[in-house]
């Protein structure tokens, strides 16, 4: 479980900060602002921040929808909540109505962005998946004529 | 690896023969396993009391310290923990797929990705069940595929 935890962490800290990096390059190429080697620090500091809470998000395995609702909203407001202070503390911009509704629609982009990157992932996987299963039901079927075929032999 | 199955002769037991090289401990390990597996269920419906077979059940079920087996139409309620059912049948195509199921890897038709992050697995019976992230690995490895792959 361990393990799993630590893949799925590195995983949405690489699809995170990717993101992250996307939003910083359109937001400094729209703003013209020049920036620090330090930002590139703060940058992945953020993305491990905010892949710790998805991935024990993840851990979560709620039986109803409705509780599985509330655990991505909390999630999705927790992830905001934590920009917005890094966006504080490291002084990327001061905290103005537009720069906070700015950053709740980086935030929007980077969810969707990463969701939409484990689900191609998971689509490939899925697909093999399905091809594996395939063959099973393939290799089961062709056994049992076989057996079949030996039976009527053997009567 | 070529699997030959063929009726044994005449009123003979079945009998299950190995010919390799070096036996391979996971074979030998499934089969001892299948040996000792139980492959008949008592399931509880109403007031009626029914033998199950395992093949017949799509996926087990806990709900509220109650176990349930589902069948095509039918769910029976069962008097084993689901992590003893998850002993008994993990070596027979059945593998948990989340804290509260285990599935019949024979009933799965196929597999579907979720925004979310979960799986879904579409039953040959039409009913869909949610696979969670960390028991992926589990069908994987049922499905024969490395870790990774």
């Amino acid at each position: 479980m361990a393990k799993e935890f630590l893949i799925s962490l590195l995983h949405y800290f690489v699809d995170i900060t990717t993101a992250v990096l996307i939003a910083a390059a359109v937001f400094l190429t729209a703003s013209g602002q020049q920036i620090e080697s330090v930002i590139l620090w703060q940058i992945l500091l953020a993305g491990f921040i905010t892949a710790l809470p998805t991935a024990v998000l993840l851990c979560f395995d709620p039986k109803s929808v409705r509780i599985s609702m509330a655990l991505w909203v909390t999630h999705f407001m927790l992830i905001f909540a934590i920009t917005v202070i890094m966006l504080k503390m490291f002084g990327w911009c001061r905290i103005t109505p537009l720069s906070v509704l700015l950053t709740f629609l980086a935030v929007v982009f980077i969810y969707f962005f990463t969701c939409f990157v484990h689900y191609l992932v998971d689509r490939k996987h899925t697909a093999l998946m399905n091809q594996q299963l395939k063959k099973r039901y393939i290799q089961k079927e062709k056994l049992l004529k076989a057996e079949q075929q030996s039976e009527h032999k053997s009567s | 690896m070529k699997i030959i199955i063929e009726p044994p002769k005449n009123a003979e037991e079945d009998v299950v023969i190995v010919r390799c090289a070096s036996p391979d401990p996971q074979l030998i390990s499934m089969l001892l396993s299948f040996q000792t597996a139980k492959t008949d269920l008592t399931g509880y419906i109403d007031d009626r009391i029914v033998r199950l077979n395992y093949q017949d059940v799509c996926y087990f079920e806990a709900n509220e310290n109650r176990v349930f087996a589902y069948c095509n139409s039918e769910v029976y309620e069962i008097k084993y923990k689901l992590y003893e059912l998850e002993e008994m049948y993990t070596p027979l195509d059945f593998v948990r797929c989340s804290k509260s199921m285990i599935v019949n890897m024979e009933k799965i038709d196929f597999l579907s990705p979720l925004f979310s992050g979960k799986l879904e697995a579409n039953l040959k019976n039409g009913e869909k069940i949610i696979i969670s992230r960390q028991y992926v690995h589990n069908l994987k490895s049922k499905l024969g595929m490395q870790e990774g792959e």
